[in-house]
């Protein structure tokens, strides 16, 4: 067994690995990491995750659920870090999958994975108290400067190949029938459906379909339901001719940027910083979509706020079929927005141990029917002139979004997180 | 002056319905049992005030409250704790709000004397504050403080160990505002012939303060507790509450599950879930003149009650970066309050952001 291996052994113990190791393990990460660009491309299959948070007993769930390494790819699009209480573990144990199967996982960085939020939100704590120093993590912080800012998955399929697995409820059972496409799966954690939505096939007769049943925002008195499809918007509102490939996925922490029009454009910045508190890269791990007009402040005090309009133009600009994000808490795991064309994926559960939330996970199937990437083919229909209303946007070119699984899972039972004997601080006002 | 009673006697440290197993009878092996698990659990909430301590200690130490007293009674040697940002702003806000509507009660009829009651008043520093901000002024205002004995001991002893705090007294004392601190435990108000509060003038228009205190009483007895000053004080009234709500969905379920592991029970949670609830809850306690109550979200997003500088002011503090938890965590937590009488009715109904108020009542 290899000194990697040992130490991912030990990592998957939740038993952090000596200093020394550490600063190996970092060193060898970076010279890995500074030869992806700032947009790493990944091909499909893969399953994108959102935010860990240290919480690393739900992270050996999420592999539970997703299948591990190497045999599943990862995309994980930051937030390793804070709050939790292993962030060490949790980050350390992504690394060395990392430096072991470059080509199986990929890290994306987040806005936790910064020196300045580390020290607020814990990191930096956990580092001095498990090690006696800040050694460990200043070479965290190292590496997190190199990791790449976003990530774009080619070559994922626009239908699913059918789980083969039961219905959790029998009466939500579909049959797919010959020449359905089946564009969104949702399964609990045990594999069994929750529920199927297959793809529109009547192209041009989308007035006749009711808007697609919105997600269920997180409302205050609501209380995450396994039933029918949370977070899903899938429907038939997809209007790529069916001569469209299926676009690209495009995935970022947080969102996007007044000061991006194109994935180029990110290409273009000097990542291997600390996170600065304005300025594009900020905003790619700090921004939020919201159902706003153009862009807007955001409450975070970092980053924007930007609306469906912002995504359709970006999209369409950037033969994008969708954008995967991370950052925002939602209740059920995940949430699409904005017909389809963006969606955000929270894989915390039980966030801070004191949300109460479900977590999720999104596979993206490989096409196997063609090259997969096809760029935009009928870029001659009518762009967005500023579209927000309805009959505008409806009639924007998009492309057919991939088909998504989604998994989801809850927070690991209480007795296998093993937690720290000393009470964690007051989650509450008391 | 501040008399301190000493109200050790008074009812004291034996509730009427603890008294098990008949008058006259031997304990027997099972109630000692029965009431060291009791006495555990009633220790368990006077130390949540330590918990309400540190969190305000750390929002003083950060900026967020000016307090210079905070650090007196969270004591001088002890490490100040370093809490989340959502949870300074929402101590924050809970201070200030209550702050808002105690101040809003003091300034209406000036001349009028006054009496605020604090249940549970714990390491609470706002009668310090009052007299601090009123140091011009004459305020007439008599200011209890009831508490667990242990939690009135401690208190006590911070009293006269400081110079600054009798000083302080002192000088409340000889411009009209007086202090109590009462050892209580408030279930003893509940019973069929409960204590007389000394000092307790059922003259005054009274406003009781719960800042997160009656949650923690069976709901029974929380309602019997604002009977026994319902019936003691028949004139002007109020109650201002804070305390957590929506226990029903999965933010609410995981807070009763996780602070039931740290064996804290609150007990009016689920009968007062809704800030509904809560409005008909002071309505039958006999505060019919006016009800209203907000989540501390509002509270928080609403310039009525945050002078939007304020709000700028206090974002610039640190960099918050939990929106979607906070918004969560302060949608679960409240400030309600009703009243009988029109020295409240003017305080709360005619004064500063009324329209917002009045539109509260009609919720
Ligand atoms: C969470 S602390 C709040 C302290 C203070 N009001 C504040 O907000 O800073 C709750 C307080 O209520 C007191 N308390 C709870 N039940 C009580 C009872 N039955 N009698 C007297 N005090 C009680 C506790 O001892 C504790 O000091």
């Amino acid at each position: 067994m290899s000194d990697l291996d040992k130490a991912i052994a030990q990592l998957r113990a939740c038993r952090p690995i000596p200093e020394i190791q550490v600063r190996e393990l970092c060193y060898k990460a970076r010279e890995l990491l500074i030869e992806e660009g700032n947009v790493v491309t990944v091909d499909a299959p893969v399953t994108i995750c959102g935010d860990i948070h240290g919480q690393f007993h739900d992270l050996m769930e999420l592999f539970r659920v997703g299948g591990d390494v190497p045999d599943t790819n990862y995309l994980f699009m930051g937030d390793f870090v804070d709050r939790g209480f292993y962030s060490l573990e949790s980050f350390l144990l992504l690394l060395c999958l990392k430096v072991r199967y470059p080509d199986r996982i990929t890290l994306i960085r987040g806005n936790h994975e910064s020196r300045q939020i580390t020290t607020v939100y814990g990191f930096y704590d956990e580092c001095l108290r498990k090690y006696g120093s800040a050694n460990v993590w200043r070479y965290c912080c190292e590496v997190f400067d190199y990791l790449a800012l976003g990530a774009l998955v080619i070559g994922a399929a626009t239908e699913l190949e059918p789980t083969d697995a039961p219905f959790a409820d029998p009466s939500h059972a579909t049959t797919v029938s010959e020449g359905d496409e089946v564009e969104v799966e949702l399964l609990n954690s045990a594999g069994h459906i929750v529920t199927r939505h297959v793809r529109d096939r009547y192209i041009g007769q989308s007035s006749q379909l009711s808007n697609p049943p919105s997600s269920p925002s997180q409302t205050r008195e609501q209380t995450p339901s396994r039933n029918g499809a949370p977070g899903t918007g899938a429907t038939g509102s997809s209007h790529g001719s069916s001569g469209n490939g299926g676009g690209a996925v495009l995935c970022v922490h947080g969102g996007l940027s007044p000061l991006i029009d194109s994935i180029d454009k990110i290409r273009l910045l000097d990542r291997k910083q600390e996170v600065p508190h304005e300025g594009a890269m900020c905003d790619l791990l700090w921004s939020d979509p919201d159902e706003i007009e153009g862009w807007g402040l955001s409450p975070r005090g970092a980053g924007f706020l930007f609306g469906a309009d912002i995504v359709k133009c970006f999209n369409h600009k950037n033969d994008l079929s969708l954008i995967c994000r991370a950052h925002q808490l939602v209740m059920e795991g995940f949430k699409e927005m904005f017909q389809n064309t963006i969606v955000t994926v929270w894989s915390a559960p039980n966030y801070c141990y004191r949300c109460g939330n479900i977590a999720a996970i999104l596979e993206l199937g490989e096409d196997g029917s063609n090259a997969g990437y096809a760029p935009r083919s009928n870029g001659d229909v009518e762009r967005s002139h500023g579209a927000s209303n309805g009959v505008l946007t409806e009639r924007m070119d998009k492309l057919k979004g991939p088909g998504r699984r989604y998994r989801v899972f809850e927070a690991a039972p209480q007795d296998s997180r093993g937690m720290p004997a000393k009470k964690p601080v007051a989650d509450y006002f008391l | 002056m501040a008399s301190i009673p000493n109200l050790n006697t008074l009812g004291g440290g034996r509730r009427g319905h603890r008294l098990r197993g008949g008058r006259g009878t031997t304990p027997t092996h099972e109630d000692a049992t029965a009431d060291s698990v009791e006495r555990g659990r009633d220790q368990v909430v006077q130390q949540t005030d330590h918990d309400a301590s540190s969190s305000r200690m750390s929002a003083v130490a950060l900026g967020y409250l000016d307090d210079p007293y905070a650090r007196t009674f969270f004591g001088h040697d002890t490490e100040i704790p370093k809490r989340y940002p959502i949870i300074n702003r929402g101590t924050y806000v809970r201070t200030k709000a209550i702050d808002r509507l105690v101040k809003q009660f003091l300034d209406v009829r000036p001349t009028q004397k006054k009496q605020i009651v604090s249940l549970g008043a714990g390491s609470d520093t706002r009668f310090f504050r009052l007299v601090d901000e009123s140091s011009a002024s004459n305020l007439h205002l008599v200011y209890h403080e009831l508490d667990f004995e242990a939690n009135v001991n401690r208190k006590r002893t911070t009293l006269r160990q400081s110079a600054e705090l009798s000083r302080l007294l002192k000088s409340g004392g000889d411009r009209g505002l007086t202090y109590h601190l009462h050892a209580l435990d408030l279930r003893d108000l509940a019973v069929k012939s409960p204590p007389e509060i000394p000092s307790l003038d059922p003259q005054l228009p009274t406003l009781l303060i719960s800042e997160c205190c009656l949650c923690y009483l069976p709901h029974e007895t929380a309602a019997a507790v604002l009977d026994y000053f319902s019936m003691h004080i028949p004139g002007s009234m109020a109650l201002v509450l804070y305390e957590p709500i929506r226990p029903f969905d999965a933010f609410g379920k995981t807070m009763v599950t996780n602070l039931a592991s740290r064996g804290i029970h609150l007990q009016t949670l689920k009968r007062y879930s809704t800030l509904e609830a809560q409005q008909g809850r002071l309505r039958l306690a006999g505060l019919s003149d006016g009800q209203a109550a907000r989540d501390v979200l509002q509270l928080y997003d609403d310039d009525d009650w945050m002078a939007p500088e304020e709000r700028e002011r206090i974002e610039k503090l640190e960099w918050l970066d939990e929106v979607e938890e906070w918004q969560l965590l302060a949608s679960h937590y409240c400030v309600a309050w009703g009243w009988r009488g029109e020295a409240f009715g003017e305080a709360w109904a005619s004064r500063g952001g009324s329209s917002s108020i009045r539109n509260i009542q009609m919720i």
